[in-house]
């Protein structure tokens, strides 16, 4: 008796075992196939991940003459936390005509930040704020606190099409030895896409290099512009993070339309 | 209530050492477009609202001029990381005094790099008497 049950109870199971796979078998034809989305560092890559200070802390704020200078006191601190020796060479960029002609007519209220438009590269990184480095095996994310903006570099080999123009452009990398290289191009034009001081715009010809490693405790990177719009030849700096306090979250950043353009009143007009 | 906008001299003067520990701002930002850093103003007024914001916060303060008209100074701080003192340290109704760099444009009152004070001059803030330099 209890042997017949058994049997049936057996014979039950496999039925509906059978069933489920049938169902699963009719699904997996109706419906694309639904993969995990990988996660996590690949063996064999430097490792880049983690939340990054990148406050005064890590190096003198961002200005005018920072991180391009055209000299430099020696003994001063340089955007890569080393101190400047005496034989400083300029990494200001040498300007084309059409640089210097936007640059004589620049009108600062023109500076798209008045109304939130967020920061990029160059002047994104050095930005005096927590960034946050996530590795993937197909891209890596450079997550900002500043402007709460999100980068995406593509490690699989895709290449950007004619519709991938946007304001953080569109990133492929790849790891060489123990670094990360990140180059990217489909920028929109930006009256300020050099930096948010010395007048400069960005063209969409502006590609970025930028060179990530470890040093120590501490993220490096090589950033260099190229810009044949505006610029003669490419300009670079290198800067650097450091290790963001444990269990550091970035905060949002929250860009207030209000907040951002009430100093525009205090510019002394340039034109009518 | 008062306001006072004096010549560097006079207003570093009239200060004292509250005013003369404020630490010269780097230049910074396009601070320079909007504020003259080369020229300090100091000002008394009542604290109107406080907007803690990115990328900066604001402080609004209710005072008069010389000719006795209603103003309103606009204070540029820093950014939201930075202002976590001014729950406390500027209560909505509280006269304050204020010091900094003025601006620019002609019939505006605002400053930046600015230190705060009570009215009997102690310092307001964590970084009173060392400037409040604004974020990017």
């Amino acid at each position: 008796m209890s042997d017949t049950i058994g049997r049936f109870r057996l014979t039950r199971s496999a039925a509906a075992v059978a069933g489920a796979a049938l169902i699963a078998a009719a699904l997996g034809h109706a419906r694309p196939a639904l993969h995990a989305q990988p996660v996590g560092r690949p063996a064999a890559t430097p490792d880049l991940e983690g939340t990054w200070d990148g406050t005064r802390r890590a190096h003198p704020i961002n200005g005018p003459t920072i991180p391009w200078a055209r000299s430099v006191p020696e003994g001063t601190m340089l955007p890569d936390g080393t101190l400047a020796g005496k034989n400083y060479v300029s990494n200001f960029p040498e300007l084309n005509e059409r640089a210097l002609a936007f640059q004589k007519i620049f009108d600062e209220p023109l500076s798209p930040k008045y109304d939130c438009q967020p920061s990029t590269p160059p002047a994104l990184e050095f930005d005096p704020f927590f960034m946050e480095v996530v590795q993937w095996p197909d891209r890596v994310l450079l997550r900002y606190e500043k402007d709460d903006q999100l980068r995406t570099v593509w490690l699989d080999g895709r290449q950007p099409s004619a519709h991938d123009y946007g304001i953080q452009g569109f990133s492929t990398g790849r790891y060489e030895g123990n670094a990360l290289l990140v180059e990217t191009s489909m920028y929109v034009f930006d009256v300020t896409g050099f930096d948010d001081y010395n007048g400069i715009p960005s063209s969409q010809q502006k590609k970025i290099k930028e060179r990530y490693w470890r040093d120590g405790e501490q993220l490096k990177a090589t950033v260099t512009v190229e810009d044949p719009m505006f610029l003669r030849r490419p300009a670079s700096y290198t800067m650097r993070w450091l290790a963001a306090p444990k269990g550091y979250k970035l905060k949002p950043f929250d860009c207030d339309p209000e907040a951002a353009r009430l100093s525009v009143q205090f510019i002394p007009p340039r034109y009518k | 209530m008062s306001v006072g906008l004096r010549s560097a001299a006079a207003a570093a003067l009239l200060a004292a050492g509250w005013f003369a520990a404020a630490a010269p701002l780097a230049a910074h930002h396009s601070a320079a477009a909007a504020y003259d850093e080369t020229k300090h103003v100091e000002a008394q007024g009542t604290v109107a609202r406080v907007l803690v914001r990115n990328p900066h916060s604001w402080v609004f303060l209710e005072s008069t001029d010389d000719k006795g008209q209603k103003i309103e100074w606009q204070i540029e701080m820093g950014g939201a990381p930075s202002m976590a003192w001014a729950k406390d340290g500027l209560p909505i109704g509280a006269v304050v005094k204020v010091a900094g760099h003025p601006s620019r444009a002609p019939g505006t009152h605002g400053i930046t790099g600015a230190t705060f004070a009570k009215a009997d001059g102690t310092p307001i803030g964590p970084r009173a008497g060392r400037g409040e330099t604004p974020q990017p």
